[in-house]
């Protein structure tokens, strides 16, 4: 959006009310992966519900940001900036919607392992969980703020996050081979920290869109290069 | 002019514009016409328009858009002289060509300029008479009078308007009984009869219903296979959705000329942005 505000009050006023619910659902969505993380590491089931309950409002808050869109797309036919915050608020809530799913997915295999007895390495989930919560909470800012530096720095964030991921999953794989009464655990975490990689991926994701709104530069599945490229040309 | 355009030149119909035939599409288009860093003036004290350089391609629909008084149907009624039944009114600076040819050469026949740059008016201004005759009167003009050519232009001309299969049995009926959106085609087949080479329209949808518009449009977006288009519009949507490029002016400069999707989309400067998005103007 434009510093100028728009001669229709109600344009202005339906863009800026999109953009705040994505950010309200961002904030759900972070605040679901981080319940169902918390609830694993201090054994709170009603926590893991929590997570589970809330990807309800969460799909709510889909639902109402893509009707929102297309109201604004067929009542005022934005273009330019305006055009790609509404595309973009609308792909970036699919993306929040699949964090959610996520942290759902991480708290039903908590609750079960919390079924099970007390183990050490539970522990090797909270780094990752760090790591993918700060992506979550970057590419939120980054779309708020329009910090597209900040969006294309999310690659290589999610790059140490997959190193991260492959490591706690080799140390899981190896305590499996020891550990074999513990089986059941360590395949919940082995999902669960898969499940944090797949957040970064929508983290990273949300970084390209908000790239493309501020940038109008499509860098998916190219990356920050292609920004680089419609600089020189 | 140059000899392409001479008066006695011989009307072959047999290859006027037929609507629904198009070319393969070209990357880069021949350029019809171009505004070399044109000044204008109404008084010869002021200048309307200022330093504007722009090239309009053949087979391309360039939109001319932004706020009242920015200079855009001055410019369009540039490229026909149209302007110069105004007293005092002309170009201060710059030269315009069409083919080539500086159309204020002293060579240069203004009628003859206007046979060759066709222009459709934003009120639809059919002359009281039969659809036949509005649609044969530039050919009747330049003195052809075989009713064979002439029957044979006018159902040329209506098929490319898209009028003819609803007035091929009332040709006799006069023009001004059509509903607006046919008398705006008729207007459009009068204009195509004497086969110009650009077709310049002066927001040719702002007085019709929006089924009509949208036949208009259609249309432009046919003929634009045969004729080079320019249309001044003030619906942002009817820039995207019938140009390939799109000028935007302010204040008697040209601001940004881009291809239509990427004004539309990424405008490189901020008053473009502006001004399309709504936020003035």
């Amino acid at each position: 959006m434009s510093e100028i505000p728009h001669t229709l009050s109600d344009y202005e006023e339906a863009l800026k009310n999109t953009k705040s619910s994505v950010l309200t659902m961002g904030s759900i969505a972070s605040e679901n992966l981080a319940n169902a993380i918390k609830g694993l590491l201090e054994r709170n089931e009603d926590l893991c519900n929590d997570a589970i309950a809330e990807d309800e409002e969460v799909n709510a808050y889909e639902r109402s940001i893509d009707k929102e869109g297309m109201e604004i797309l067929m009542r005022f036919n934005p273009v330019a900036t305006d055009l790609r915050a509404v595309v973009g608020a609308m792909k970036i809530s699919t993306n929040l919607e699949r964090i959610a799913d996520q942290a759902e997915n991480i708290a039903r295999r908590a609750r079960k392992i919390l079924k099970k007895n007390e183990i050490d390495e539970v522990r090797l989930i909270e780094p990752v969980f760090k790591m993918a919560a700060e992506l979550v909470e970057d590419s939120l800012r980054s779309f708020s703020e329009g910090d597209v530096e900040l969006a294309l720095g999310l690659y290589d964030r999610d790059s140490k996050l997959d190193k991260l991921h492959r490591q706690v999953m080799k140390t899981f794989t190896k305590a499996m081979e020891s550990d074999s009464e513990n089986l059941r655990i360590y395949l919940n975490l082995i999902f669960i920290v898969r499940c944090l990689e797949r957040v970064g991926d929508h983290a990273v994701n949300i970084g390209e869109d908000v790239v493309y709104l501020y940038e109008a530069a499509d860098i998916r599945h190219i990356g920050p290069s292609a920004l680089e490229a419609d600089e020189e040309e | 002019m140059n000899d392409t355009m001479s008066a006695t030149e011989h009307q072959d119909y047999s290859t006027a514009p037929q609507a629904t035939t198009s070319n393969p599409p070209e990357i880069e288009h021949e350029v019809v016409i171009e505004i070399d860093d044109v000044n204008f003036s109404y008084d010869k004290k002021k200048d309307v328009l200022q330093d504007i350089t722009l090239d309009l391609r053949k087979n391309e629909v360039t939109a001319f858009i932004g706020p009242s008084g920015c200079g855009k149907s001055t410019l369009l009624r540039c490229m026909n002289r149209m302007n110069d039944l105004i007293p005092n009114a002309g170009l201060t600076k710059g030269e315009i060509r069409i083919l080539g040819t500086d159309i204020h050469a002293p060579e240069v026949d203004v009628i003859e300029l206007r046979k060759h740059v066709g222009m459709v008016f934003q009120k639809y201004n059919p002359f009281p008479k039969s659809i036949y005759e509005n649609v044969a009167y530039g050919l009747r003009i330049q003195g052809i009078k075989n009713k064979a050519i002439l029957d044979e232009a006018v159902e040329t001309s209506l098929i490319s308007a898209g009028l003819w299969e609803e007035v091929k049995d009332r040709l006799d009926a006069s023009g001004l009984g059509l509903s607006g959106g046919q008398q705006q085609r008729l207007c459009i087949a009068r204009t195509i009869a004497v086969q110009p080479k650009i077709i310049l329209m002066d927001e040719p949808c702002s007085a019709l219903d929006p089924l009509s518009t949208a036949t208009i449009e259609d249309l432009i977006t046919k003929l634009k296979h045969d004729f080079t288009i320019a249309i001044v519009t003030h619906n942002m949507q009817q820039a995207t959705r019938v140009s390939d490029k799109t000028a935007f002016f302010y204040l008697g400069e040209l601001i940004e000329f881009s291809d239509t999707t990427k004004l539309f989309t990424n405008p490189s400067v901020k008053a473009t942005e502006d001004y399309i998005s709504g936020r003035f103007g």
